[in-house]
């Protein structure tokens, strides 16, 4: 079992963010949450990779390394591309000293190889596009061969172009790592691209789990509305 | 201020850190507070000087300008108009990076990746600021020293000579190591009070300006708060 997540409950004061939720994703696979805006999808994601405490429930993961991309890349902007995704192996306490300048550089060459750049190093973060910033911190994710990677809206802000290479990344990290991978996105084409199996939050609540061939058949109201981007429906986004 | 103050603590004395992130953020306080400490010291002391040494002459006492303004400086003015300076120059800026790291995920990128914040952020800056401060306030002293003995010189007649001698007066071991350990006290403050202050932003752009705004705030106040604790303790 790659993660594991049972009645996991969450409030923010008296809001019930997550709501007695459960799911599993198996091993190397990759699940895809969507929702609108306010459905707690980031929060999941939060919780699993301990950033955010949760009230009730239960999170089994296999003992191995969480890595997570945010939306926005949060890479350290005053360091350089090379210290940004070498930054675990120099900082960590259980990396300091472990790998010498030399592996280091290969280490980082490697994983910019494996995001498609190669010679940025001494690149800074402002220096990037949001796309090539986005995939500078896939590769600060993979740097310390994480067993899952969580992807926070990977494709927000970006272009159509860009956004399909970020998918082509997940699907290539997926087979490249064996990591299971999370990804939040209300995108029907990263989820079309990179999702084994999919689950939708509405006001805390799990209400489809399936395929993305389930999605797509709309067979419930949510579903319906998600997929049409439909104002009319069940999910109102105004009292999220 | 709602972070583990004891674990802060023991990374600290036990100076958990990268040697070079500690030699960046000294950089800070020699590099960008300096100059704007040295200006201010320097025009305090000038205007202190306009002020008292032509009565002090007018009366006779031109033997005692240099240690009135040694014990001025060394007692209380140099450690204070440095601390508003080191905040104004880097206790802000520090504040407004750690928010801004705040607002934009990276002090959540650094917890994921398993180093501790805290030690990252904090121990060096705060260990800079312990270290720096004493050595920025001993410059800014001996400047002003010299800006008295310049603007005596210039506006009252007083000799150099004259001037030096009565300034030794003015100094003893003691008020050194007052004034050294105050120093050490300020930066120790501001830095931590700037982080602090910058690790529990939220709101963006707004929240980063709160921040920094509360950092100065705080500062000012705490290290007035400590002035006062010192000359009660060490100068009723």
């Amino acid at each position: 079992m790659g993660i594991e997540v049972k009645n996991l409950t969450k409030k923010f004061d008296k809001k019930k963010v997550l709501d007695n939720i459960s799911f599993s994703i198996d091993e190397g696979k990759t699940l895809c949450i969507i929702g609108f805006s306010g459905s707690g999808k980031s929060t999941v994601l939060k919780i699993i990779s301990g950033l955010t405490d949760y009230d009730k429930g239960e999170i089994i993961t296999n003992d191995c390394d969480i890595a997570m991309v945010f939306q926005y890349s949060a890479l350290f902007d005053s360091l350089n591309v090379f210290e940004n995704i070498s930054f675990a192996l120099t900082e960590r306490p259980e990396f300091k000293g472990k790998y010498s300048e030399k592996e280091l550089k290969d280490i980082v060459a490697n994983s910019l190889k494996l995001v498609g750049l190669e010679g940025i190093e001494e690149k800074y973060p402002h220096e990037l596009s949001g796309g090539m910033q986005k995939r500078v911190s896939f590769a600060r994710a993979i740097v310390t061969k994480p067993g899952i990677i969580l992807y926070d809206e990977p494709t927000a802000g970006l272009d159509p172009v860009s956004s399909t290479i970020i998918e082509d990344y997940i699907v290539r990290l997926k087979e490249e790592t064996k990591a299971t991978s999370i990804v939040v996105t209300h995108q029907l084409s990263t989820i079309r691209r990179t999702a084994d199996k999919i689950i939708m939050l509405y006001d805390g609540k799990i209400v489809f789990e399936g395929d993305f061939e389930t999605l797509m058949k709309k067979d419930t109201p949510y579903t319906k509305q998600f997929v049409e981007a439909s104002v009319e429906g069940p999910m109102q986004i105004g009292t999220l | 201020m709602g972070m583990n103050f004891p674990a802060f603590l023991k990374y600290a004395l036990t100076l958990q850190m990268r040697f070079s992130n500690f030699i960046s953020q000294c950089a800070r306080f020699a590099v960008d507070s300096l100059p704007i400490t040295l200006t201010i010291v320097g025009m305090t002391v000038i205007i202190i000087v306009i002020q008292i040494a032509p009565e002090m002459v007018k009366q006779g006492g031109e033997n005692y300008v240099g240690m009135l303004v040694t014990v001025v400086i060394v007692r209380e003015l140099a450690a204070i108009m440095a601390g508003f300076a080191i905040i104004s120059m880097v206790g802000s800026s520090m504040a407004a990076e750690v928010a801004t790291m705040r607002v934009t995920e990276q002090i959540d990128a650094i917890k994921v990746l398993g180093v501790n914040p805290i030690k990252y952020l904090y121990v060096p800056r705060v260990v800079a600021g312990t270290v720096m401060m004493p050595l920025v306030v001993l410059i800014a002293t001996l400047f002003g020293i010299i800006c008295g003995g310049l603007t005596s010189w210039l506006m009252s007649d007083v000799s150099w000579l004259n001037y030096i001698n009565s300034a030794w007066y003015g100094i003893s071991v003691r008020d050194i190591k007052i004034f050294s350990l105050k120093s050490a006290i300020f930066g120790a403050a501001i830095t931590y009070i700037s982080c602090c202050c910058g690790y529990f932003a939220s709101g963006g752009a707004k929240g980063v300006g709160q921040a920094t705004t509360k950092a100065v705030v705080w500062s000012f106040v705490t290290i007035a708060i400590i002035d006062t604790i010192f000359a009660m303790i060490f100068f009723l």
